[in-house]
């Protein structure tokens, strides 16, 4: 008499939290990132980021390296965990970029080509929800969770442990510490229902640098860059969704040696779809590219974005090896 | 005889409004009047100012209930002998078995129009569609009707394949389609409003039959309204059948000591489900108690129109469910076989399955036999079955005839087939002899006049009998007797004997003990099947029930002990960690 038919939307739900995705660089996190999933959740995402412009594409502080060009292969690996804090839900996770860059560049006159590769620098990060729903506990809840409006606040931290050649400007280490505070927004419109979800997301959040004083014999110093990432997603059907998304970054004057460079103000559009593949697995792709950005001092930068994102609940496995 | 008296006295435009508000599936405990923990508070304000009967019948499916409403004769007479749906091949093209409401009856309406009635229906007709069969032709001067079982709340589409549109009249006219806006619930509300609006400056009284389709599934409810009971039914179907049970007896609606009838066999123990188990059921109970909370606010809304336009005073309400709540799993019977044409065609229209999504366009919600038997509290079993889960109702009368304590509960055997002579009683209308040349049959109920005015308890005496067939279940009951046949498993294929005055639960069959009594009944029962041309079908939907459900077995608390033990724990001075 139990409605079994019914259960078997439990475990796609469960499920979601690892699959709306991490981090795909340490810049940007994907659309559907901060949606809230059963409490004690774990995932581990491979994102490959293929990459080029005038920027170092795994430096977050976007610096701008004028008549530079880079090509980019990164990858990111990680860890996240859903759990509760303070009676509110709670994420943690870390990630690990790794990879390959290439490209020429030119630092104070001399011109640099060349190519990085080996791990960068693991960012954690955690994130706890202000307003919204109360922590998804267990299945009773995730059924009745709509986020309705919510509200996190996060921060993520840098450690600058990664691999960082001090003779060359390209590297996947920084050799700073670097990190951020924000305040993810989630907003539904309309109906939480599978096939039509539709939510507006903002994720307003400051980036802080600390200085990198081995910059090819130079000091590099950042200041704070503000960056608002929103997205419109939408289901398209129950199992695939889209995603417009726009960025847009303003701040974060690089200088070198005490010399100024311009502040960044770019915006870059792109779009994203996700698939859920199955129970565990979730396929993203996505595209993102800057605009206005003829001057030599602005940001240019475009990538494509392939993620795969495994998710796993102890409750939830349970309930699958019995229904084998 | 006083209100005989005062009807009679009365010039035509002083003669009181009817209103019928009737619910589709509602259960015995469903409003909180009746003991229901769902908030029902205009409902309840008809029950204050009016009288609650407790011990009132109607049939255990919609149409017959309906048949018997507004012609006032037996189903086996008046063309609903069995649903339309449900027609036995023994039973085809037999006067009393057509399926629709026959030409042998004269019905309500047309007897009230004909006394100076404005008469206005709107919601489920079920009781026929051809143009000769539907509420303009039966009587009614205005509709809006939906002339199907049930269905869709939110616009045409139905759950047939080979009837993929729902039919709607509006004033005798077939709808090509439906207004903007369409909710039934609210639609069926405004056009009564509409229909009583168009009319109230020429001083006549109006008969308002408002046949809601609430909270028949599936359950279709506006979002505003889904999530005002979230939670609260996590606790299962038996703690809420106790609390109803509580209130009711505190109420005065059952007596003290009356013990619940026993959890169906085949639903489980609450307390053995997992909590995600629990959460998904009791979603369906939130959804229906929406369904009946937003059924009531529509009830609220005509009551303060009535009350605008100062009719209120004057409009006496009769309010009831259909039938039993309903167990069984509609959408399952049509659509729930692979690769049939209905499944295709819920595919297609009727797959919004997701919790998310229960009570959107495209989803077909219904709460399942556990609660359906909380609806029936404290009764057993539900629609369809003529245990006293399918066939008693709770019953709502208020108005100027009413000269009883407001607000006071009456324990008077009483029947829906009571209420057309009641209401051409009330009218000072005549039932006629002859309607349109031909001799009509008598009236089955009795008039409730003199017991609303306070001069009788009961319009029954210890003699007259109550009985009913439908599907090939029978039942009669005498007094405190009832005699019951019904199939397997439910029943028991052989007729059983219930003293419905210390077990209204039907527990205990007494047939064994008292086979006189039985066999008094059984005299009774005789002469109903003959009065009435009752054919037993040869076929029924429940002719395979014995070999496609669980077998039929008594609920013990606690059995088996395996799986309700519970943790040993020691003594805690004698735990200790292993020797090295």
């Amino acid at each position: 008499m139990i409605d079994s038919p019914s259960l078997r939307w439990i475990l796609p739900v469960a499920i979601a939290f690892v699959a709306a995705g991490t981090t795909p660089s340490s810049a940007q996190v994907p659309p559907r990132f901060y949606w809230k999933s059963l409490v004690g959740g774990h995932a581990v995402p491979v994102i490959v980021t293929s990459m080029s412009g005038n920027a170092n594409p795994v430096d977050p502080a976007h610096t701008v390296l004028p008549e530079a060009s880079f090509e980019a292969t990164v990858a990111l690996a990680g860890y996240a965990h859903t759990f509760a804090l303070f009676d509110r839900a709670a994420m943690a996770a870390v990630l690990v970029p790794m990879g390959r860059i290439s490209g020429e560049a030119s630092v104070s006159g001399r011109t640099f080509g060349e190519d990085a590769s080996g791990y960068g620098d693991p960012l954690f990060e955690i994130d706890i929800n202000l307003i919204g729903p109360d922590p998804i506990r267990n299945i009773p809840d995730l059924l009745r969770y709509e986020p309705g409006f919510s509200l996190d606040i996060l921060a993520d931290i840098a450690f600058p442990i990664g691999e960082y050649n001090n003779e060359e400007p390209l590297n996947l280490g920084q050799n700073r510490w670097y990190g951020r505070i924000g305040a993810p927004i989630v907003w539904q419109l309309g109906p939480w229902v599978p096939g039509r979800r539709t939510t507006l997301e903002f994720i307003p959040s400051l980036w802080l640098y600390g200085d990198n004083d081995d910059f090819v014999g130079h000091t590099l110093a950042t200041e704070p860059m503000f960056q608002l990432d929103s997205h419109f997603t939408r289901d398209l059907v129950e199992d695939l969704w889209a995603s417009l998304d726009v960025t847009w970054v303003s701040g974060g004057k690089a200088s070198l040696d005490g010399v100024e460079g311009e502040p960044l103000k770019n915006i870059a559009l792109g779009f994203t779809l996700g698939y859920q593949i199955n129970d565990n697995l979730q396929l993203t792709m996505g595209y993102m590219a800057t605009v206005n950005d003829s001057e030599p001092t602005d940001l240019r930068m475009d990538g494509f974005r392939v993620s795969l994102v495994f998710g796993w609940h102890p409750l939830v496995e349970g309930m699958k090896r019995l229904e084998k | 005889m006083l209100v005989l008296a005062f009807a009679a006295t009365l010039s035509a435009d002083e003669r009181p409004n009817i209103v019928i508000i009737l619910a589709d599936d509602m259960g015995y405990s469903d409003m909180g009047s009746f003991g229901s923990e769902i908030q029902t508070p205009n409902l309840d304000a008809l029950a204050e100012e009016g009288v609650r009967f407790t011990q009132f019948y109607t049939h255990a499916s919609c149409s017959p209930t309906r048949s018997m409403l507004l012609s006032g004769t037996d189903t086996h007479v008046n063309g609903l002998g069995n649903m339309d749906e449900w027609t036995a091949p023994n039973q085809m093209g037999v006067p009393g078995y057509e399926g629709y409401l026959n030409d042998a009856v004269v019905t309500l309406p047309q007897i009230l129009k004909q006394a100076g009635y404005h008469t206005y229906m709107t919601g489920k007709w079920h009781m026929g569609k051809a143009p000769d069969k539907i509420p303009r032709a039966r009587g009614f001067e205005r509709d809006f009707s939906l002339l199907d079982g049930g269905g869709n709340y939110w616009d045409m589409k139905n759950v047939t394949a080979l009837s993929p549109r729902l039919v709607f009249t509006e004033d005798g006219y077939y709808l090509s389609e439906l207004p903007k806006d369409y909710y039934a619930t609210r639609t069926y509300t405004d056009k009564m409003i509409e229909f009583i609006e168009a009319d109230r400056d020429d001083g006549k009284p109006f008969f308002a039959y408002v046949a809601h389709q609430a909270p028949h599934d599936p359950y279709h409810l506006p979002r505003a309204w889904r999530r005002r009971h979230v939670g609260e039914y996590d606790q299962g179907w038996d703690a809420v059948r106790r609390a109803r049970l509580q209130r009711q007896i505190e109420l005065g609606i059952v007596a003290k000591g009356t013990e619940l009838a026993e959890r169906m066999w085949f639903v489980p123990d609450p307390t053995q489900l997992a909590p995600a188990s629990l959460a998904l059921l009791g979603m369906k109970m939130e959804l229906y108690a929406g369904m009946m909370e937003n059924f009531d606010y529509h009830v609220g809304r005509l009551i303060d129109y009535l009350k605008s336009i100062g009719e209120y005073e004057n409009t006496i309400f009769i309010a009831f469910g259909d039938n039993g709540a309903e167990g069984a799993d509609l959408f399952e019977m049509i659509a729930g076989t692979p690769g049939t044409l209905n499944a295709l065609s819920a595919a297609i229209n009727w797959s919004q399955t997701h919790p998310k999504a229960w009570g959107d366009p495209g989803s077909f919600v219904s709460y399942g036999p556990m609660w359906a038997q909380v609806s029936m509290t404290p009764f057993s079993q539900y629609k369809g079955w003529l245990a006293e889960g399918g066939i008693r109702n709770a019953l709502i009368v208020s108005g100027p005839t009413i000269q009883r304590d407001s607000g006071s509960i009456h324990q008077a055997v009483m029947h829906v087939a009571d209420i057309m002579p009641t209401l051409l009683e009330i009218a000072g209308a005549e039932y006629p002899e002859t309607h349109e040349g031909h001799r009509v049959p008598p009236l089955l109920g009795k008039s409730w006049v003199t017991m609303l005015a306070g001069e009788t308890d009961s319009v029954r005496t210890d003699d007259d009998y109550l009985a009913w067939e439908i599907f090939g279940n029978r039942a009669l009951r005498q007094g405190k007797w009832k005699l019951r046949w019904q199939w397997k498993p439910y029943g028991s294929g052989s007729w059983e004997l219930f003293d419905l005055a210390s077990d209204p639960g039907e527990r205990r069959d007494l047939a064994g003990q008292r086979p006189e009594r039985v066999a008094a009944l059984l005299e009774l029962w005789d002469d109903y099947v003959s009065t009435n041309n009752v054919i037993l079908p040869s076929r029924s939907p429940f002719e395979s029930l014995e070999d496609d459900m669980p077998q039929r077995f008594g609920q013990d608390p606690g059995y088996p002990p395996l799986i309700y033990k519970r943790q040993f724990v020691p003594p805690p001075d004698m735990v200790k960690e292993p020797k090295k």
